[in-house]
């Protein structure tokens, strides 16, 4: 409990930092990097470009917030609404960017503050929500086991075939290659290893999820208190 | 308006194949909605009122059925749909009636053998190594079915699973290692 509370006096000390210091560091840094600048620039155009393109074509059922950095391409397409909060990015992660499905009017997809969205894609046919603060890689959330629901004919479908909504929490990072499916609801400050799946899952906070399947989780205070140890060793020999 | 389109190009295909290529068997009502390709000279067997797509959002991800010997067959049975689909066969692949499988990969060689020189690996024959999917199966993204797999009917596969064992029918398929769990049939 003691470093939970040290990973939230971190982010109360971005927060909560002088803005006159923070835009006097950010005027040095576009100096000195020009080309780095230039881009930021362009992902600004790019994501302005893409809150009115979505404004016209989708009217209400779409809202993004103001500042959207687009420095990839993102594509949104059904009928359910979705919501994105200010400050969001979209990076650039194995060739994809970000990509939104909702399959029914019902659908609702609701995504909070300052998160980096890399390479995401949401399949969803009920309820889908990311807090703020969220870091992700090339992974996949959806909402059921399969996204075509109506195709399938299995005899056992209507056991297992039921959406159930998921819901990642704050400041999460979600790996490379991993999979959230449905019912699986993943705590604050948690992370989630490569290549590791979550289906009908209950992840405690500040905790670590490994394997195809995720069977225990790995609190990481311990893990954390572990390392530090064996630096210790390794200093001593 | 998007249906017939996939209707027209289905026909199209259909025509197409039955006057030039000889290898490729195609039965009425093919539905295409993106890019589709036939590579090699095995035999291809598609039933009636089957839907081929690509994956909504990605356009590289498209359907391919590839055959790397002139004796492969692979055969595909009535309404079926393959959401971005990619098989690859060198001996047999059978794909029974009403089967959904969405993108995902179904290989029956392993195309190098584990010994130095990385050649053709010389212990698979027909009876070893065939794939069969039964009815009614259907199969999530990101999964990968190797060779000598046998999938019995109404079996779900969940996202991101890897088969190396065959499955008994009415399965709920998980995990790499794949692991499975039986349901009965809900009245």
């Amino acid at each position: 409990m003691r470093i939970k509370t040290v990973s939230e006096r971190n982010l109360l000390t971005i927060s909560s930092s002088n803005p006159m210091e923070i835009t006097i560091k950010n005027l040095y840094k576009a100096v000195k990097n020009p080309i780095r600048s230039f881009r930021i620039f362009k992902a600004f155009l790019r994501g302005l470009f893409y809150i009115i393109y979505y404004r016209i074509i989708k009217g209400n059922s779409v809202r993004i917030k103001f500042p959207f950095w687009a420095f990839y391409k993102v594509k949104i397409v059904g009928p359910g609404s979705v919501f994105i909060d200010k400050n969001c990015r979209v990076m650039k992660n194995l060739y994809q960017g970000l990509t939104i499905v909702t399959f029914s009017k019902n659908a609702k997809v609701k995504i909070g503050k300052k998160c980096s969205l890399g390479g995401l894609t949401i399949y969803c046919h009920h309820k889908i929500e990311i807090k703020d603060y969220t870091m992700t890689a090339n992974s996949l959330v959806q909402d059921n086991l399969l996204c075509h629901i109506k195709m399938v004919k299995s005899l056992i479908k209507e056991k297992v075939l039921r959406p159930k909504p998921v819901i990642i929490g704050k400041n999460v990072w979600l790996g490379m290659l991993s999979c959230v499916l449905s019912g699986s609801i993943i705590g604050d400050y948690s992370v989630i290893s490569i290549g590791s799946v979550c289906y009908d899952l209950k992840v405690k906070e500040y905790h670590l999820a490994i394997g195809n399947l995720v069977k225990r989780l790995l609190p990481i205070e311990h893990l954390l208190l572990l390392q530090r140890k064996n630096e210790r060793l390794d200093c001593e020999n | 308006m998007k249906d017939w389109i996939a209707k027209i190009r289905g026909e199209y295909y259909r025509i197409k194949c039955n006057l030039f290529k000889k290898n490729i068997f195609i039965d009425k009502g093919l539905r295409i909605y993106g890019k589709f390709e036939i590579i090699g000279k095995g035999k291809v067997i598609i039933g009636k009122n089957c839907i081929i797509s690509r994956v909504i959002g990605y356009k590289n991800c498209h359907v391919v059925l590839q055959t790397l010997n002139p004796n492969a067959i692979i055969k595909i049975g009535d309404n079926v749909s393959l959401f971005g689909a990619r098989i690859s066969s060198k001996f047999a692949i059978k794909i029974s009636n009403d089967v959904l499988i969405e993108d995902s990969s179904i290989m029956d060689t392993d195309f190098h053998s584990i010994d130095k020189s990385r050649q053709t690996p010389s212990d698979e024959n027909v009876n070893k190594c065939k794939i069969v999917i039964g009815n009614r199966v259907s199969i999530g993204a990101r999964s990968i079915i190797t060779k000598g797999v046998n999938i019995g009917h109404d079996s779900i596969v969940a996202p991101g699973s890897i088969i190396r064992k065959s499955v008994p029918p009415r399965s709920l398929v998980f995990g790499n290692p794949a692991s499975f769990k039986q349901i009965p049939i809900q009245k």
